[in-house]
């Protein structure tokens, strides 16, 4: 069963158009992976899902409730991670669990239980009478999702919650949603960090200037782009791509050749066997190379070879 | 009821906040205290404090009953707190005024009753000390109040016929009931005494504060909205409505305590009287706190940034306060300057106050407070229905 069922979902704001009709499906206890770089409309599309606004045309369903219609019913069943804390911040972690949780309609012994339960799962209950405002990035990050998921919510939507936080506050909020997805919560998560994504979701949609440009499992996105490393070749200097491409060799062909600023891409099936003549090639043409590193077929490949650019451009 | 809790935040986050609950809290009293001080002396405070109860001799050489009923029903019982008078010979009288053992004197003439049955002039003499002017005019204006009210209830009785006339004597004994009730009435008016200065500053300031916490609360709701949490209460179960709601609410709680605070604080620090009707005093102080919370609400709806309000929305008080009288003495400004003003709930508030103080009742002031309610209630039915358009908008 579509927890989420979002159909031709369109934004425009005046002339721009920022979401040009998505449409992709959550099933029950899925986590679902939105990839893109930024301002590729991620936000919007969770903005319109959350139905903090509506969207300009197309239909969002969150467990048969139209969101466009009926908002107010189809955010109880949300929990909302923003991408900023969104916290008060001169109050406890214990007394901001307990608003968010009264704003969601909890109450009583429940809210207690769930805060506590909630300060155990995000790991601060020792310092849950604590002032926000004297935490670290990351516990406040742990806390934002500790207030989006005291109800128990059927969908919870993570919009890049690791941004800007400490590897060690990033694996604990990676951890706990495995730990929540496992538990049968389904979840949506954005994210330009493709290795986050992969590790958490097992459907992926990517995002490029408002359009979905790709979407399915890790293998089928995989599948795009055949499967293959990347030879990944920075230079020294600046670099033309019709130079480079007039040195190589017959074994490349040139829709597998992508350059971004001194970055050299190379789709190859064996980079091993032709990185040596490659490496040649360049440098008896008179390119300085600054380094060379092989990828195994990841998301970042997909994402490059579809748009041209990188993730994180 | 998610806005309960909204509401509870907001008097929690600015509860918390030191800095703004002292400035909030301690400084109306303590500027009450320096300006009620230093302009005392200004609002004739002085004069007041010097109407003390003084002594009275009265020589009654009147033979008729209307003598009796002016020294004995209005003089001796009928001004207790104000004059305490005693029946004496002409001699003694004058003995007393030379020993200035006695303020004021009166003699009423063997005739005043005939005088003033027959419609004529009675010669009732005042006599007094050199500095005891105030309390000779008191005595004059209570003699003439006295026979005005007879000579009236006497043509009275004679356009009602002659056997009422031959009833004239005996029912002066009912007259002058009704004139001691006169008597009486005019020492009421006496409580209408100007408003002194702390009286006058502990209104003043604490309609200007009232406003000030208003904007620090408007100004948090302002900044909130340009945080994350905002986006993050829209899209939880609380509705627009419900929102407003919770912020009107928690806006309410924070000025009504601090207008307890200034009554409280003024009238044991200060021996401030607020008025005769404390129900009035605080059915105007709610209603003020009701209409400046809603219009609050309303600027907390319409504006979009924080630095935008800070600016205008503080000097926007300070001109509310200057014009509404908070700072300089309404007296000071022609009437109908305060008669235009009254538009600003501020204005209105604090006139209204000063008459609660000079010795209006709740009924004289139920308009003024529905004037002031309703003000707050379209301001809340304008803010939900702006906020509701620029979510219309927002989807456009």
């Amino acid at each position: 069963m579509g927890v989420l069922e979002v159909k031709q979902l369109t934004k425009r704001f005046k002339d721009f158009e920022a979401v040009k009709k998505v449409s992709f499906s959550v099933q029950k206890g899925e986590s679902f992976g939105l990839l893109g770089p930024n301002g590729a409309g991620k936000t919007t599309t969770i903005q319109m899902i959350t139905g903090l606004f509506p969207p300009s045309s197309g239909s969002i369903e969150i467990a048969g409730i139209d969101m466009v219609r009926q908002p107010k019913r189809g955010q109880g069943l949300l929990g909302i991670v923003p991408q900023e804390i969104a916290l008060y911040q001169t109050m406890s972690a214990r007394e901001n669990l307990s608003f968010w949780g009264r704003m969601y309609g909890l109450s009583g012994d429940h809210l207690q239980k769930r805060i506590n339960d909630v300060l155990e799962i995000i790991g601060l209950a020792d310092r849950a009478k604590e002032k926000v405002e004297t935490f670290s990035g990351g516990m406040k990050r742990r806390v934002n999702i500790g207030a989006a998921i005291l109800h128990n919510p059927e969908l919870l939507i993570m919009d890049e919650p690791t941004v800007g936080i400490d590897p060690q506050s990033r694996s604990h909020i990676l951890e706990t949603v495995k730990k929540l997805n496992g538990e049968g919560m389904t979840v949506i998560y954005t994210s330009h960090y493709m290795e986050e994504v992969e590790y958490l979701c097992e459907k992926i949609g990517i995002m490029d200037q408002g359009e979905f440009i790709a979407s399915g499992t890790i293998s089928q996105l995989r599948e795009t782009i055949g499967d293959r490393s990347r030879i990944v070749m920075n230079f020294s200097g600046a670099v033309e791509l019709e130079r480079i491409k007039s040195i190589l060799t017959s074994e490349i062909s040139e829709k597998d050749l992508l350059m971004n600023h001194n970055e050299l891409a190379i789709f190859h099936k064996e980079p091993q066997k032709i990185l040596s003549e490659l490496i040649q090639s360049v440098t008896g043409a008179g390119f300085e190379i600054a380094s060379v590193e092989i990828v195994e077929p990841n998301l970042e490949s997909v994402f490059l070879h579809l748009t041209g650019r990188s993730l994180r451009d | 009821m998610g806005f309960w809790w909204l509401a509870l935040k907001d008097a929690l986050l600015m509860g918390r906040d030191r800095k703004a609950l002292l400035t909030l809290v301690f400084m109306p009293i303590l500027l009450i205290g320096i300006l009620g001080a230093a302009f005392g002396n200004m609002m004739g405070e002085e004069e007041v404090a010097s109407i003390e109860k003084f002594q009275v001799g009265i020589v009654n050489l009147d033979e008729g009953e209307l003598g009796n009923a002016l020294a004995e029903e209005v003089f001796m019982k009928g001004l207790p707190e104000l004059i305490s008078a005693e029946a004496m010979t002409q001699k003694e009288l004058e003995d007393r005024l030379k020993q200035q053992k006695l303020s004021v004197g009166i003699i009423l003439p063997r005739d005043f009753s005939d005088h003033i049955i027959m419609g004529g002039e009675s010669e009732v003499k005042v006599i007094s000390i050199p500095s005891a002017s105030i309390q000779s005019s008191i005595v004059e204006n209570v003699v003439l109040q006295f026979t005005q009210s007879a000579a009236v209830n006497v043509i009275a009785m004679e356009a009602a016929g002659p056997s009422e006339m031959i009833k004239a004597i005996p029912a002066m004994s009912q007259f002058t009931d009704a004139d001691i009730n006169i008597v009486e009435e005019a020492a009421v008016e006496r409580d209408q005494k100007p408003v002194g200065s702390f009286q006058y500053y502990a209104a003043g300031m604490g309609v200007m504060f009232l406003l000030m916490t208003v904007i620090t609360g408007v100004s948090a709701m302002i900044d909130e909205k340009e945080q994350d949490v905002y986006n993050r209460l829209l899209v939880t179960k609380l509705t627009d409505f419900h929102y407003l709601i919770g912020k009107f609410i928690g806006l309410l709680f924070m000025s009504s305590i601090q207008f307890l605070i200034i009554i409280i604080g003024t009238r044991y620090l200060y021996d401030v009287r607020w008025g005769e009707s404390m129900t009035g005093v605080i059915l105007l102080g709610f209603s003020f706190v009701f209409s400046v919370c809603g219009l609050g609400v309303l600027l907390g709806t319409l504006v979009k940034t924080e630095k935008t309000f800070n600016a205008a929305g503080m000097l926007a008080t300070q001109i509310m306060a200057a014009v509404g009288g908070s700072m300089v003495p309404l007296y000071i400004f022609p009437d109908w300057v305060n008669t235009v003003v009254k538009v600003l709930p501020n204005a209105l508030a604090l006139q209204t106050f000063l008459e609660l103080m000079s010795g209006a009742n709740l009924w004289q002031v139920l308009i003024e407070a529905g004037i002031l309610v309703a003000i707050g209630l379209g301001s809340l039915l304008i803010a939900f229905v702006s906020l509701s358009a620029k979510r219309r908008a927002y989807y456009a």
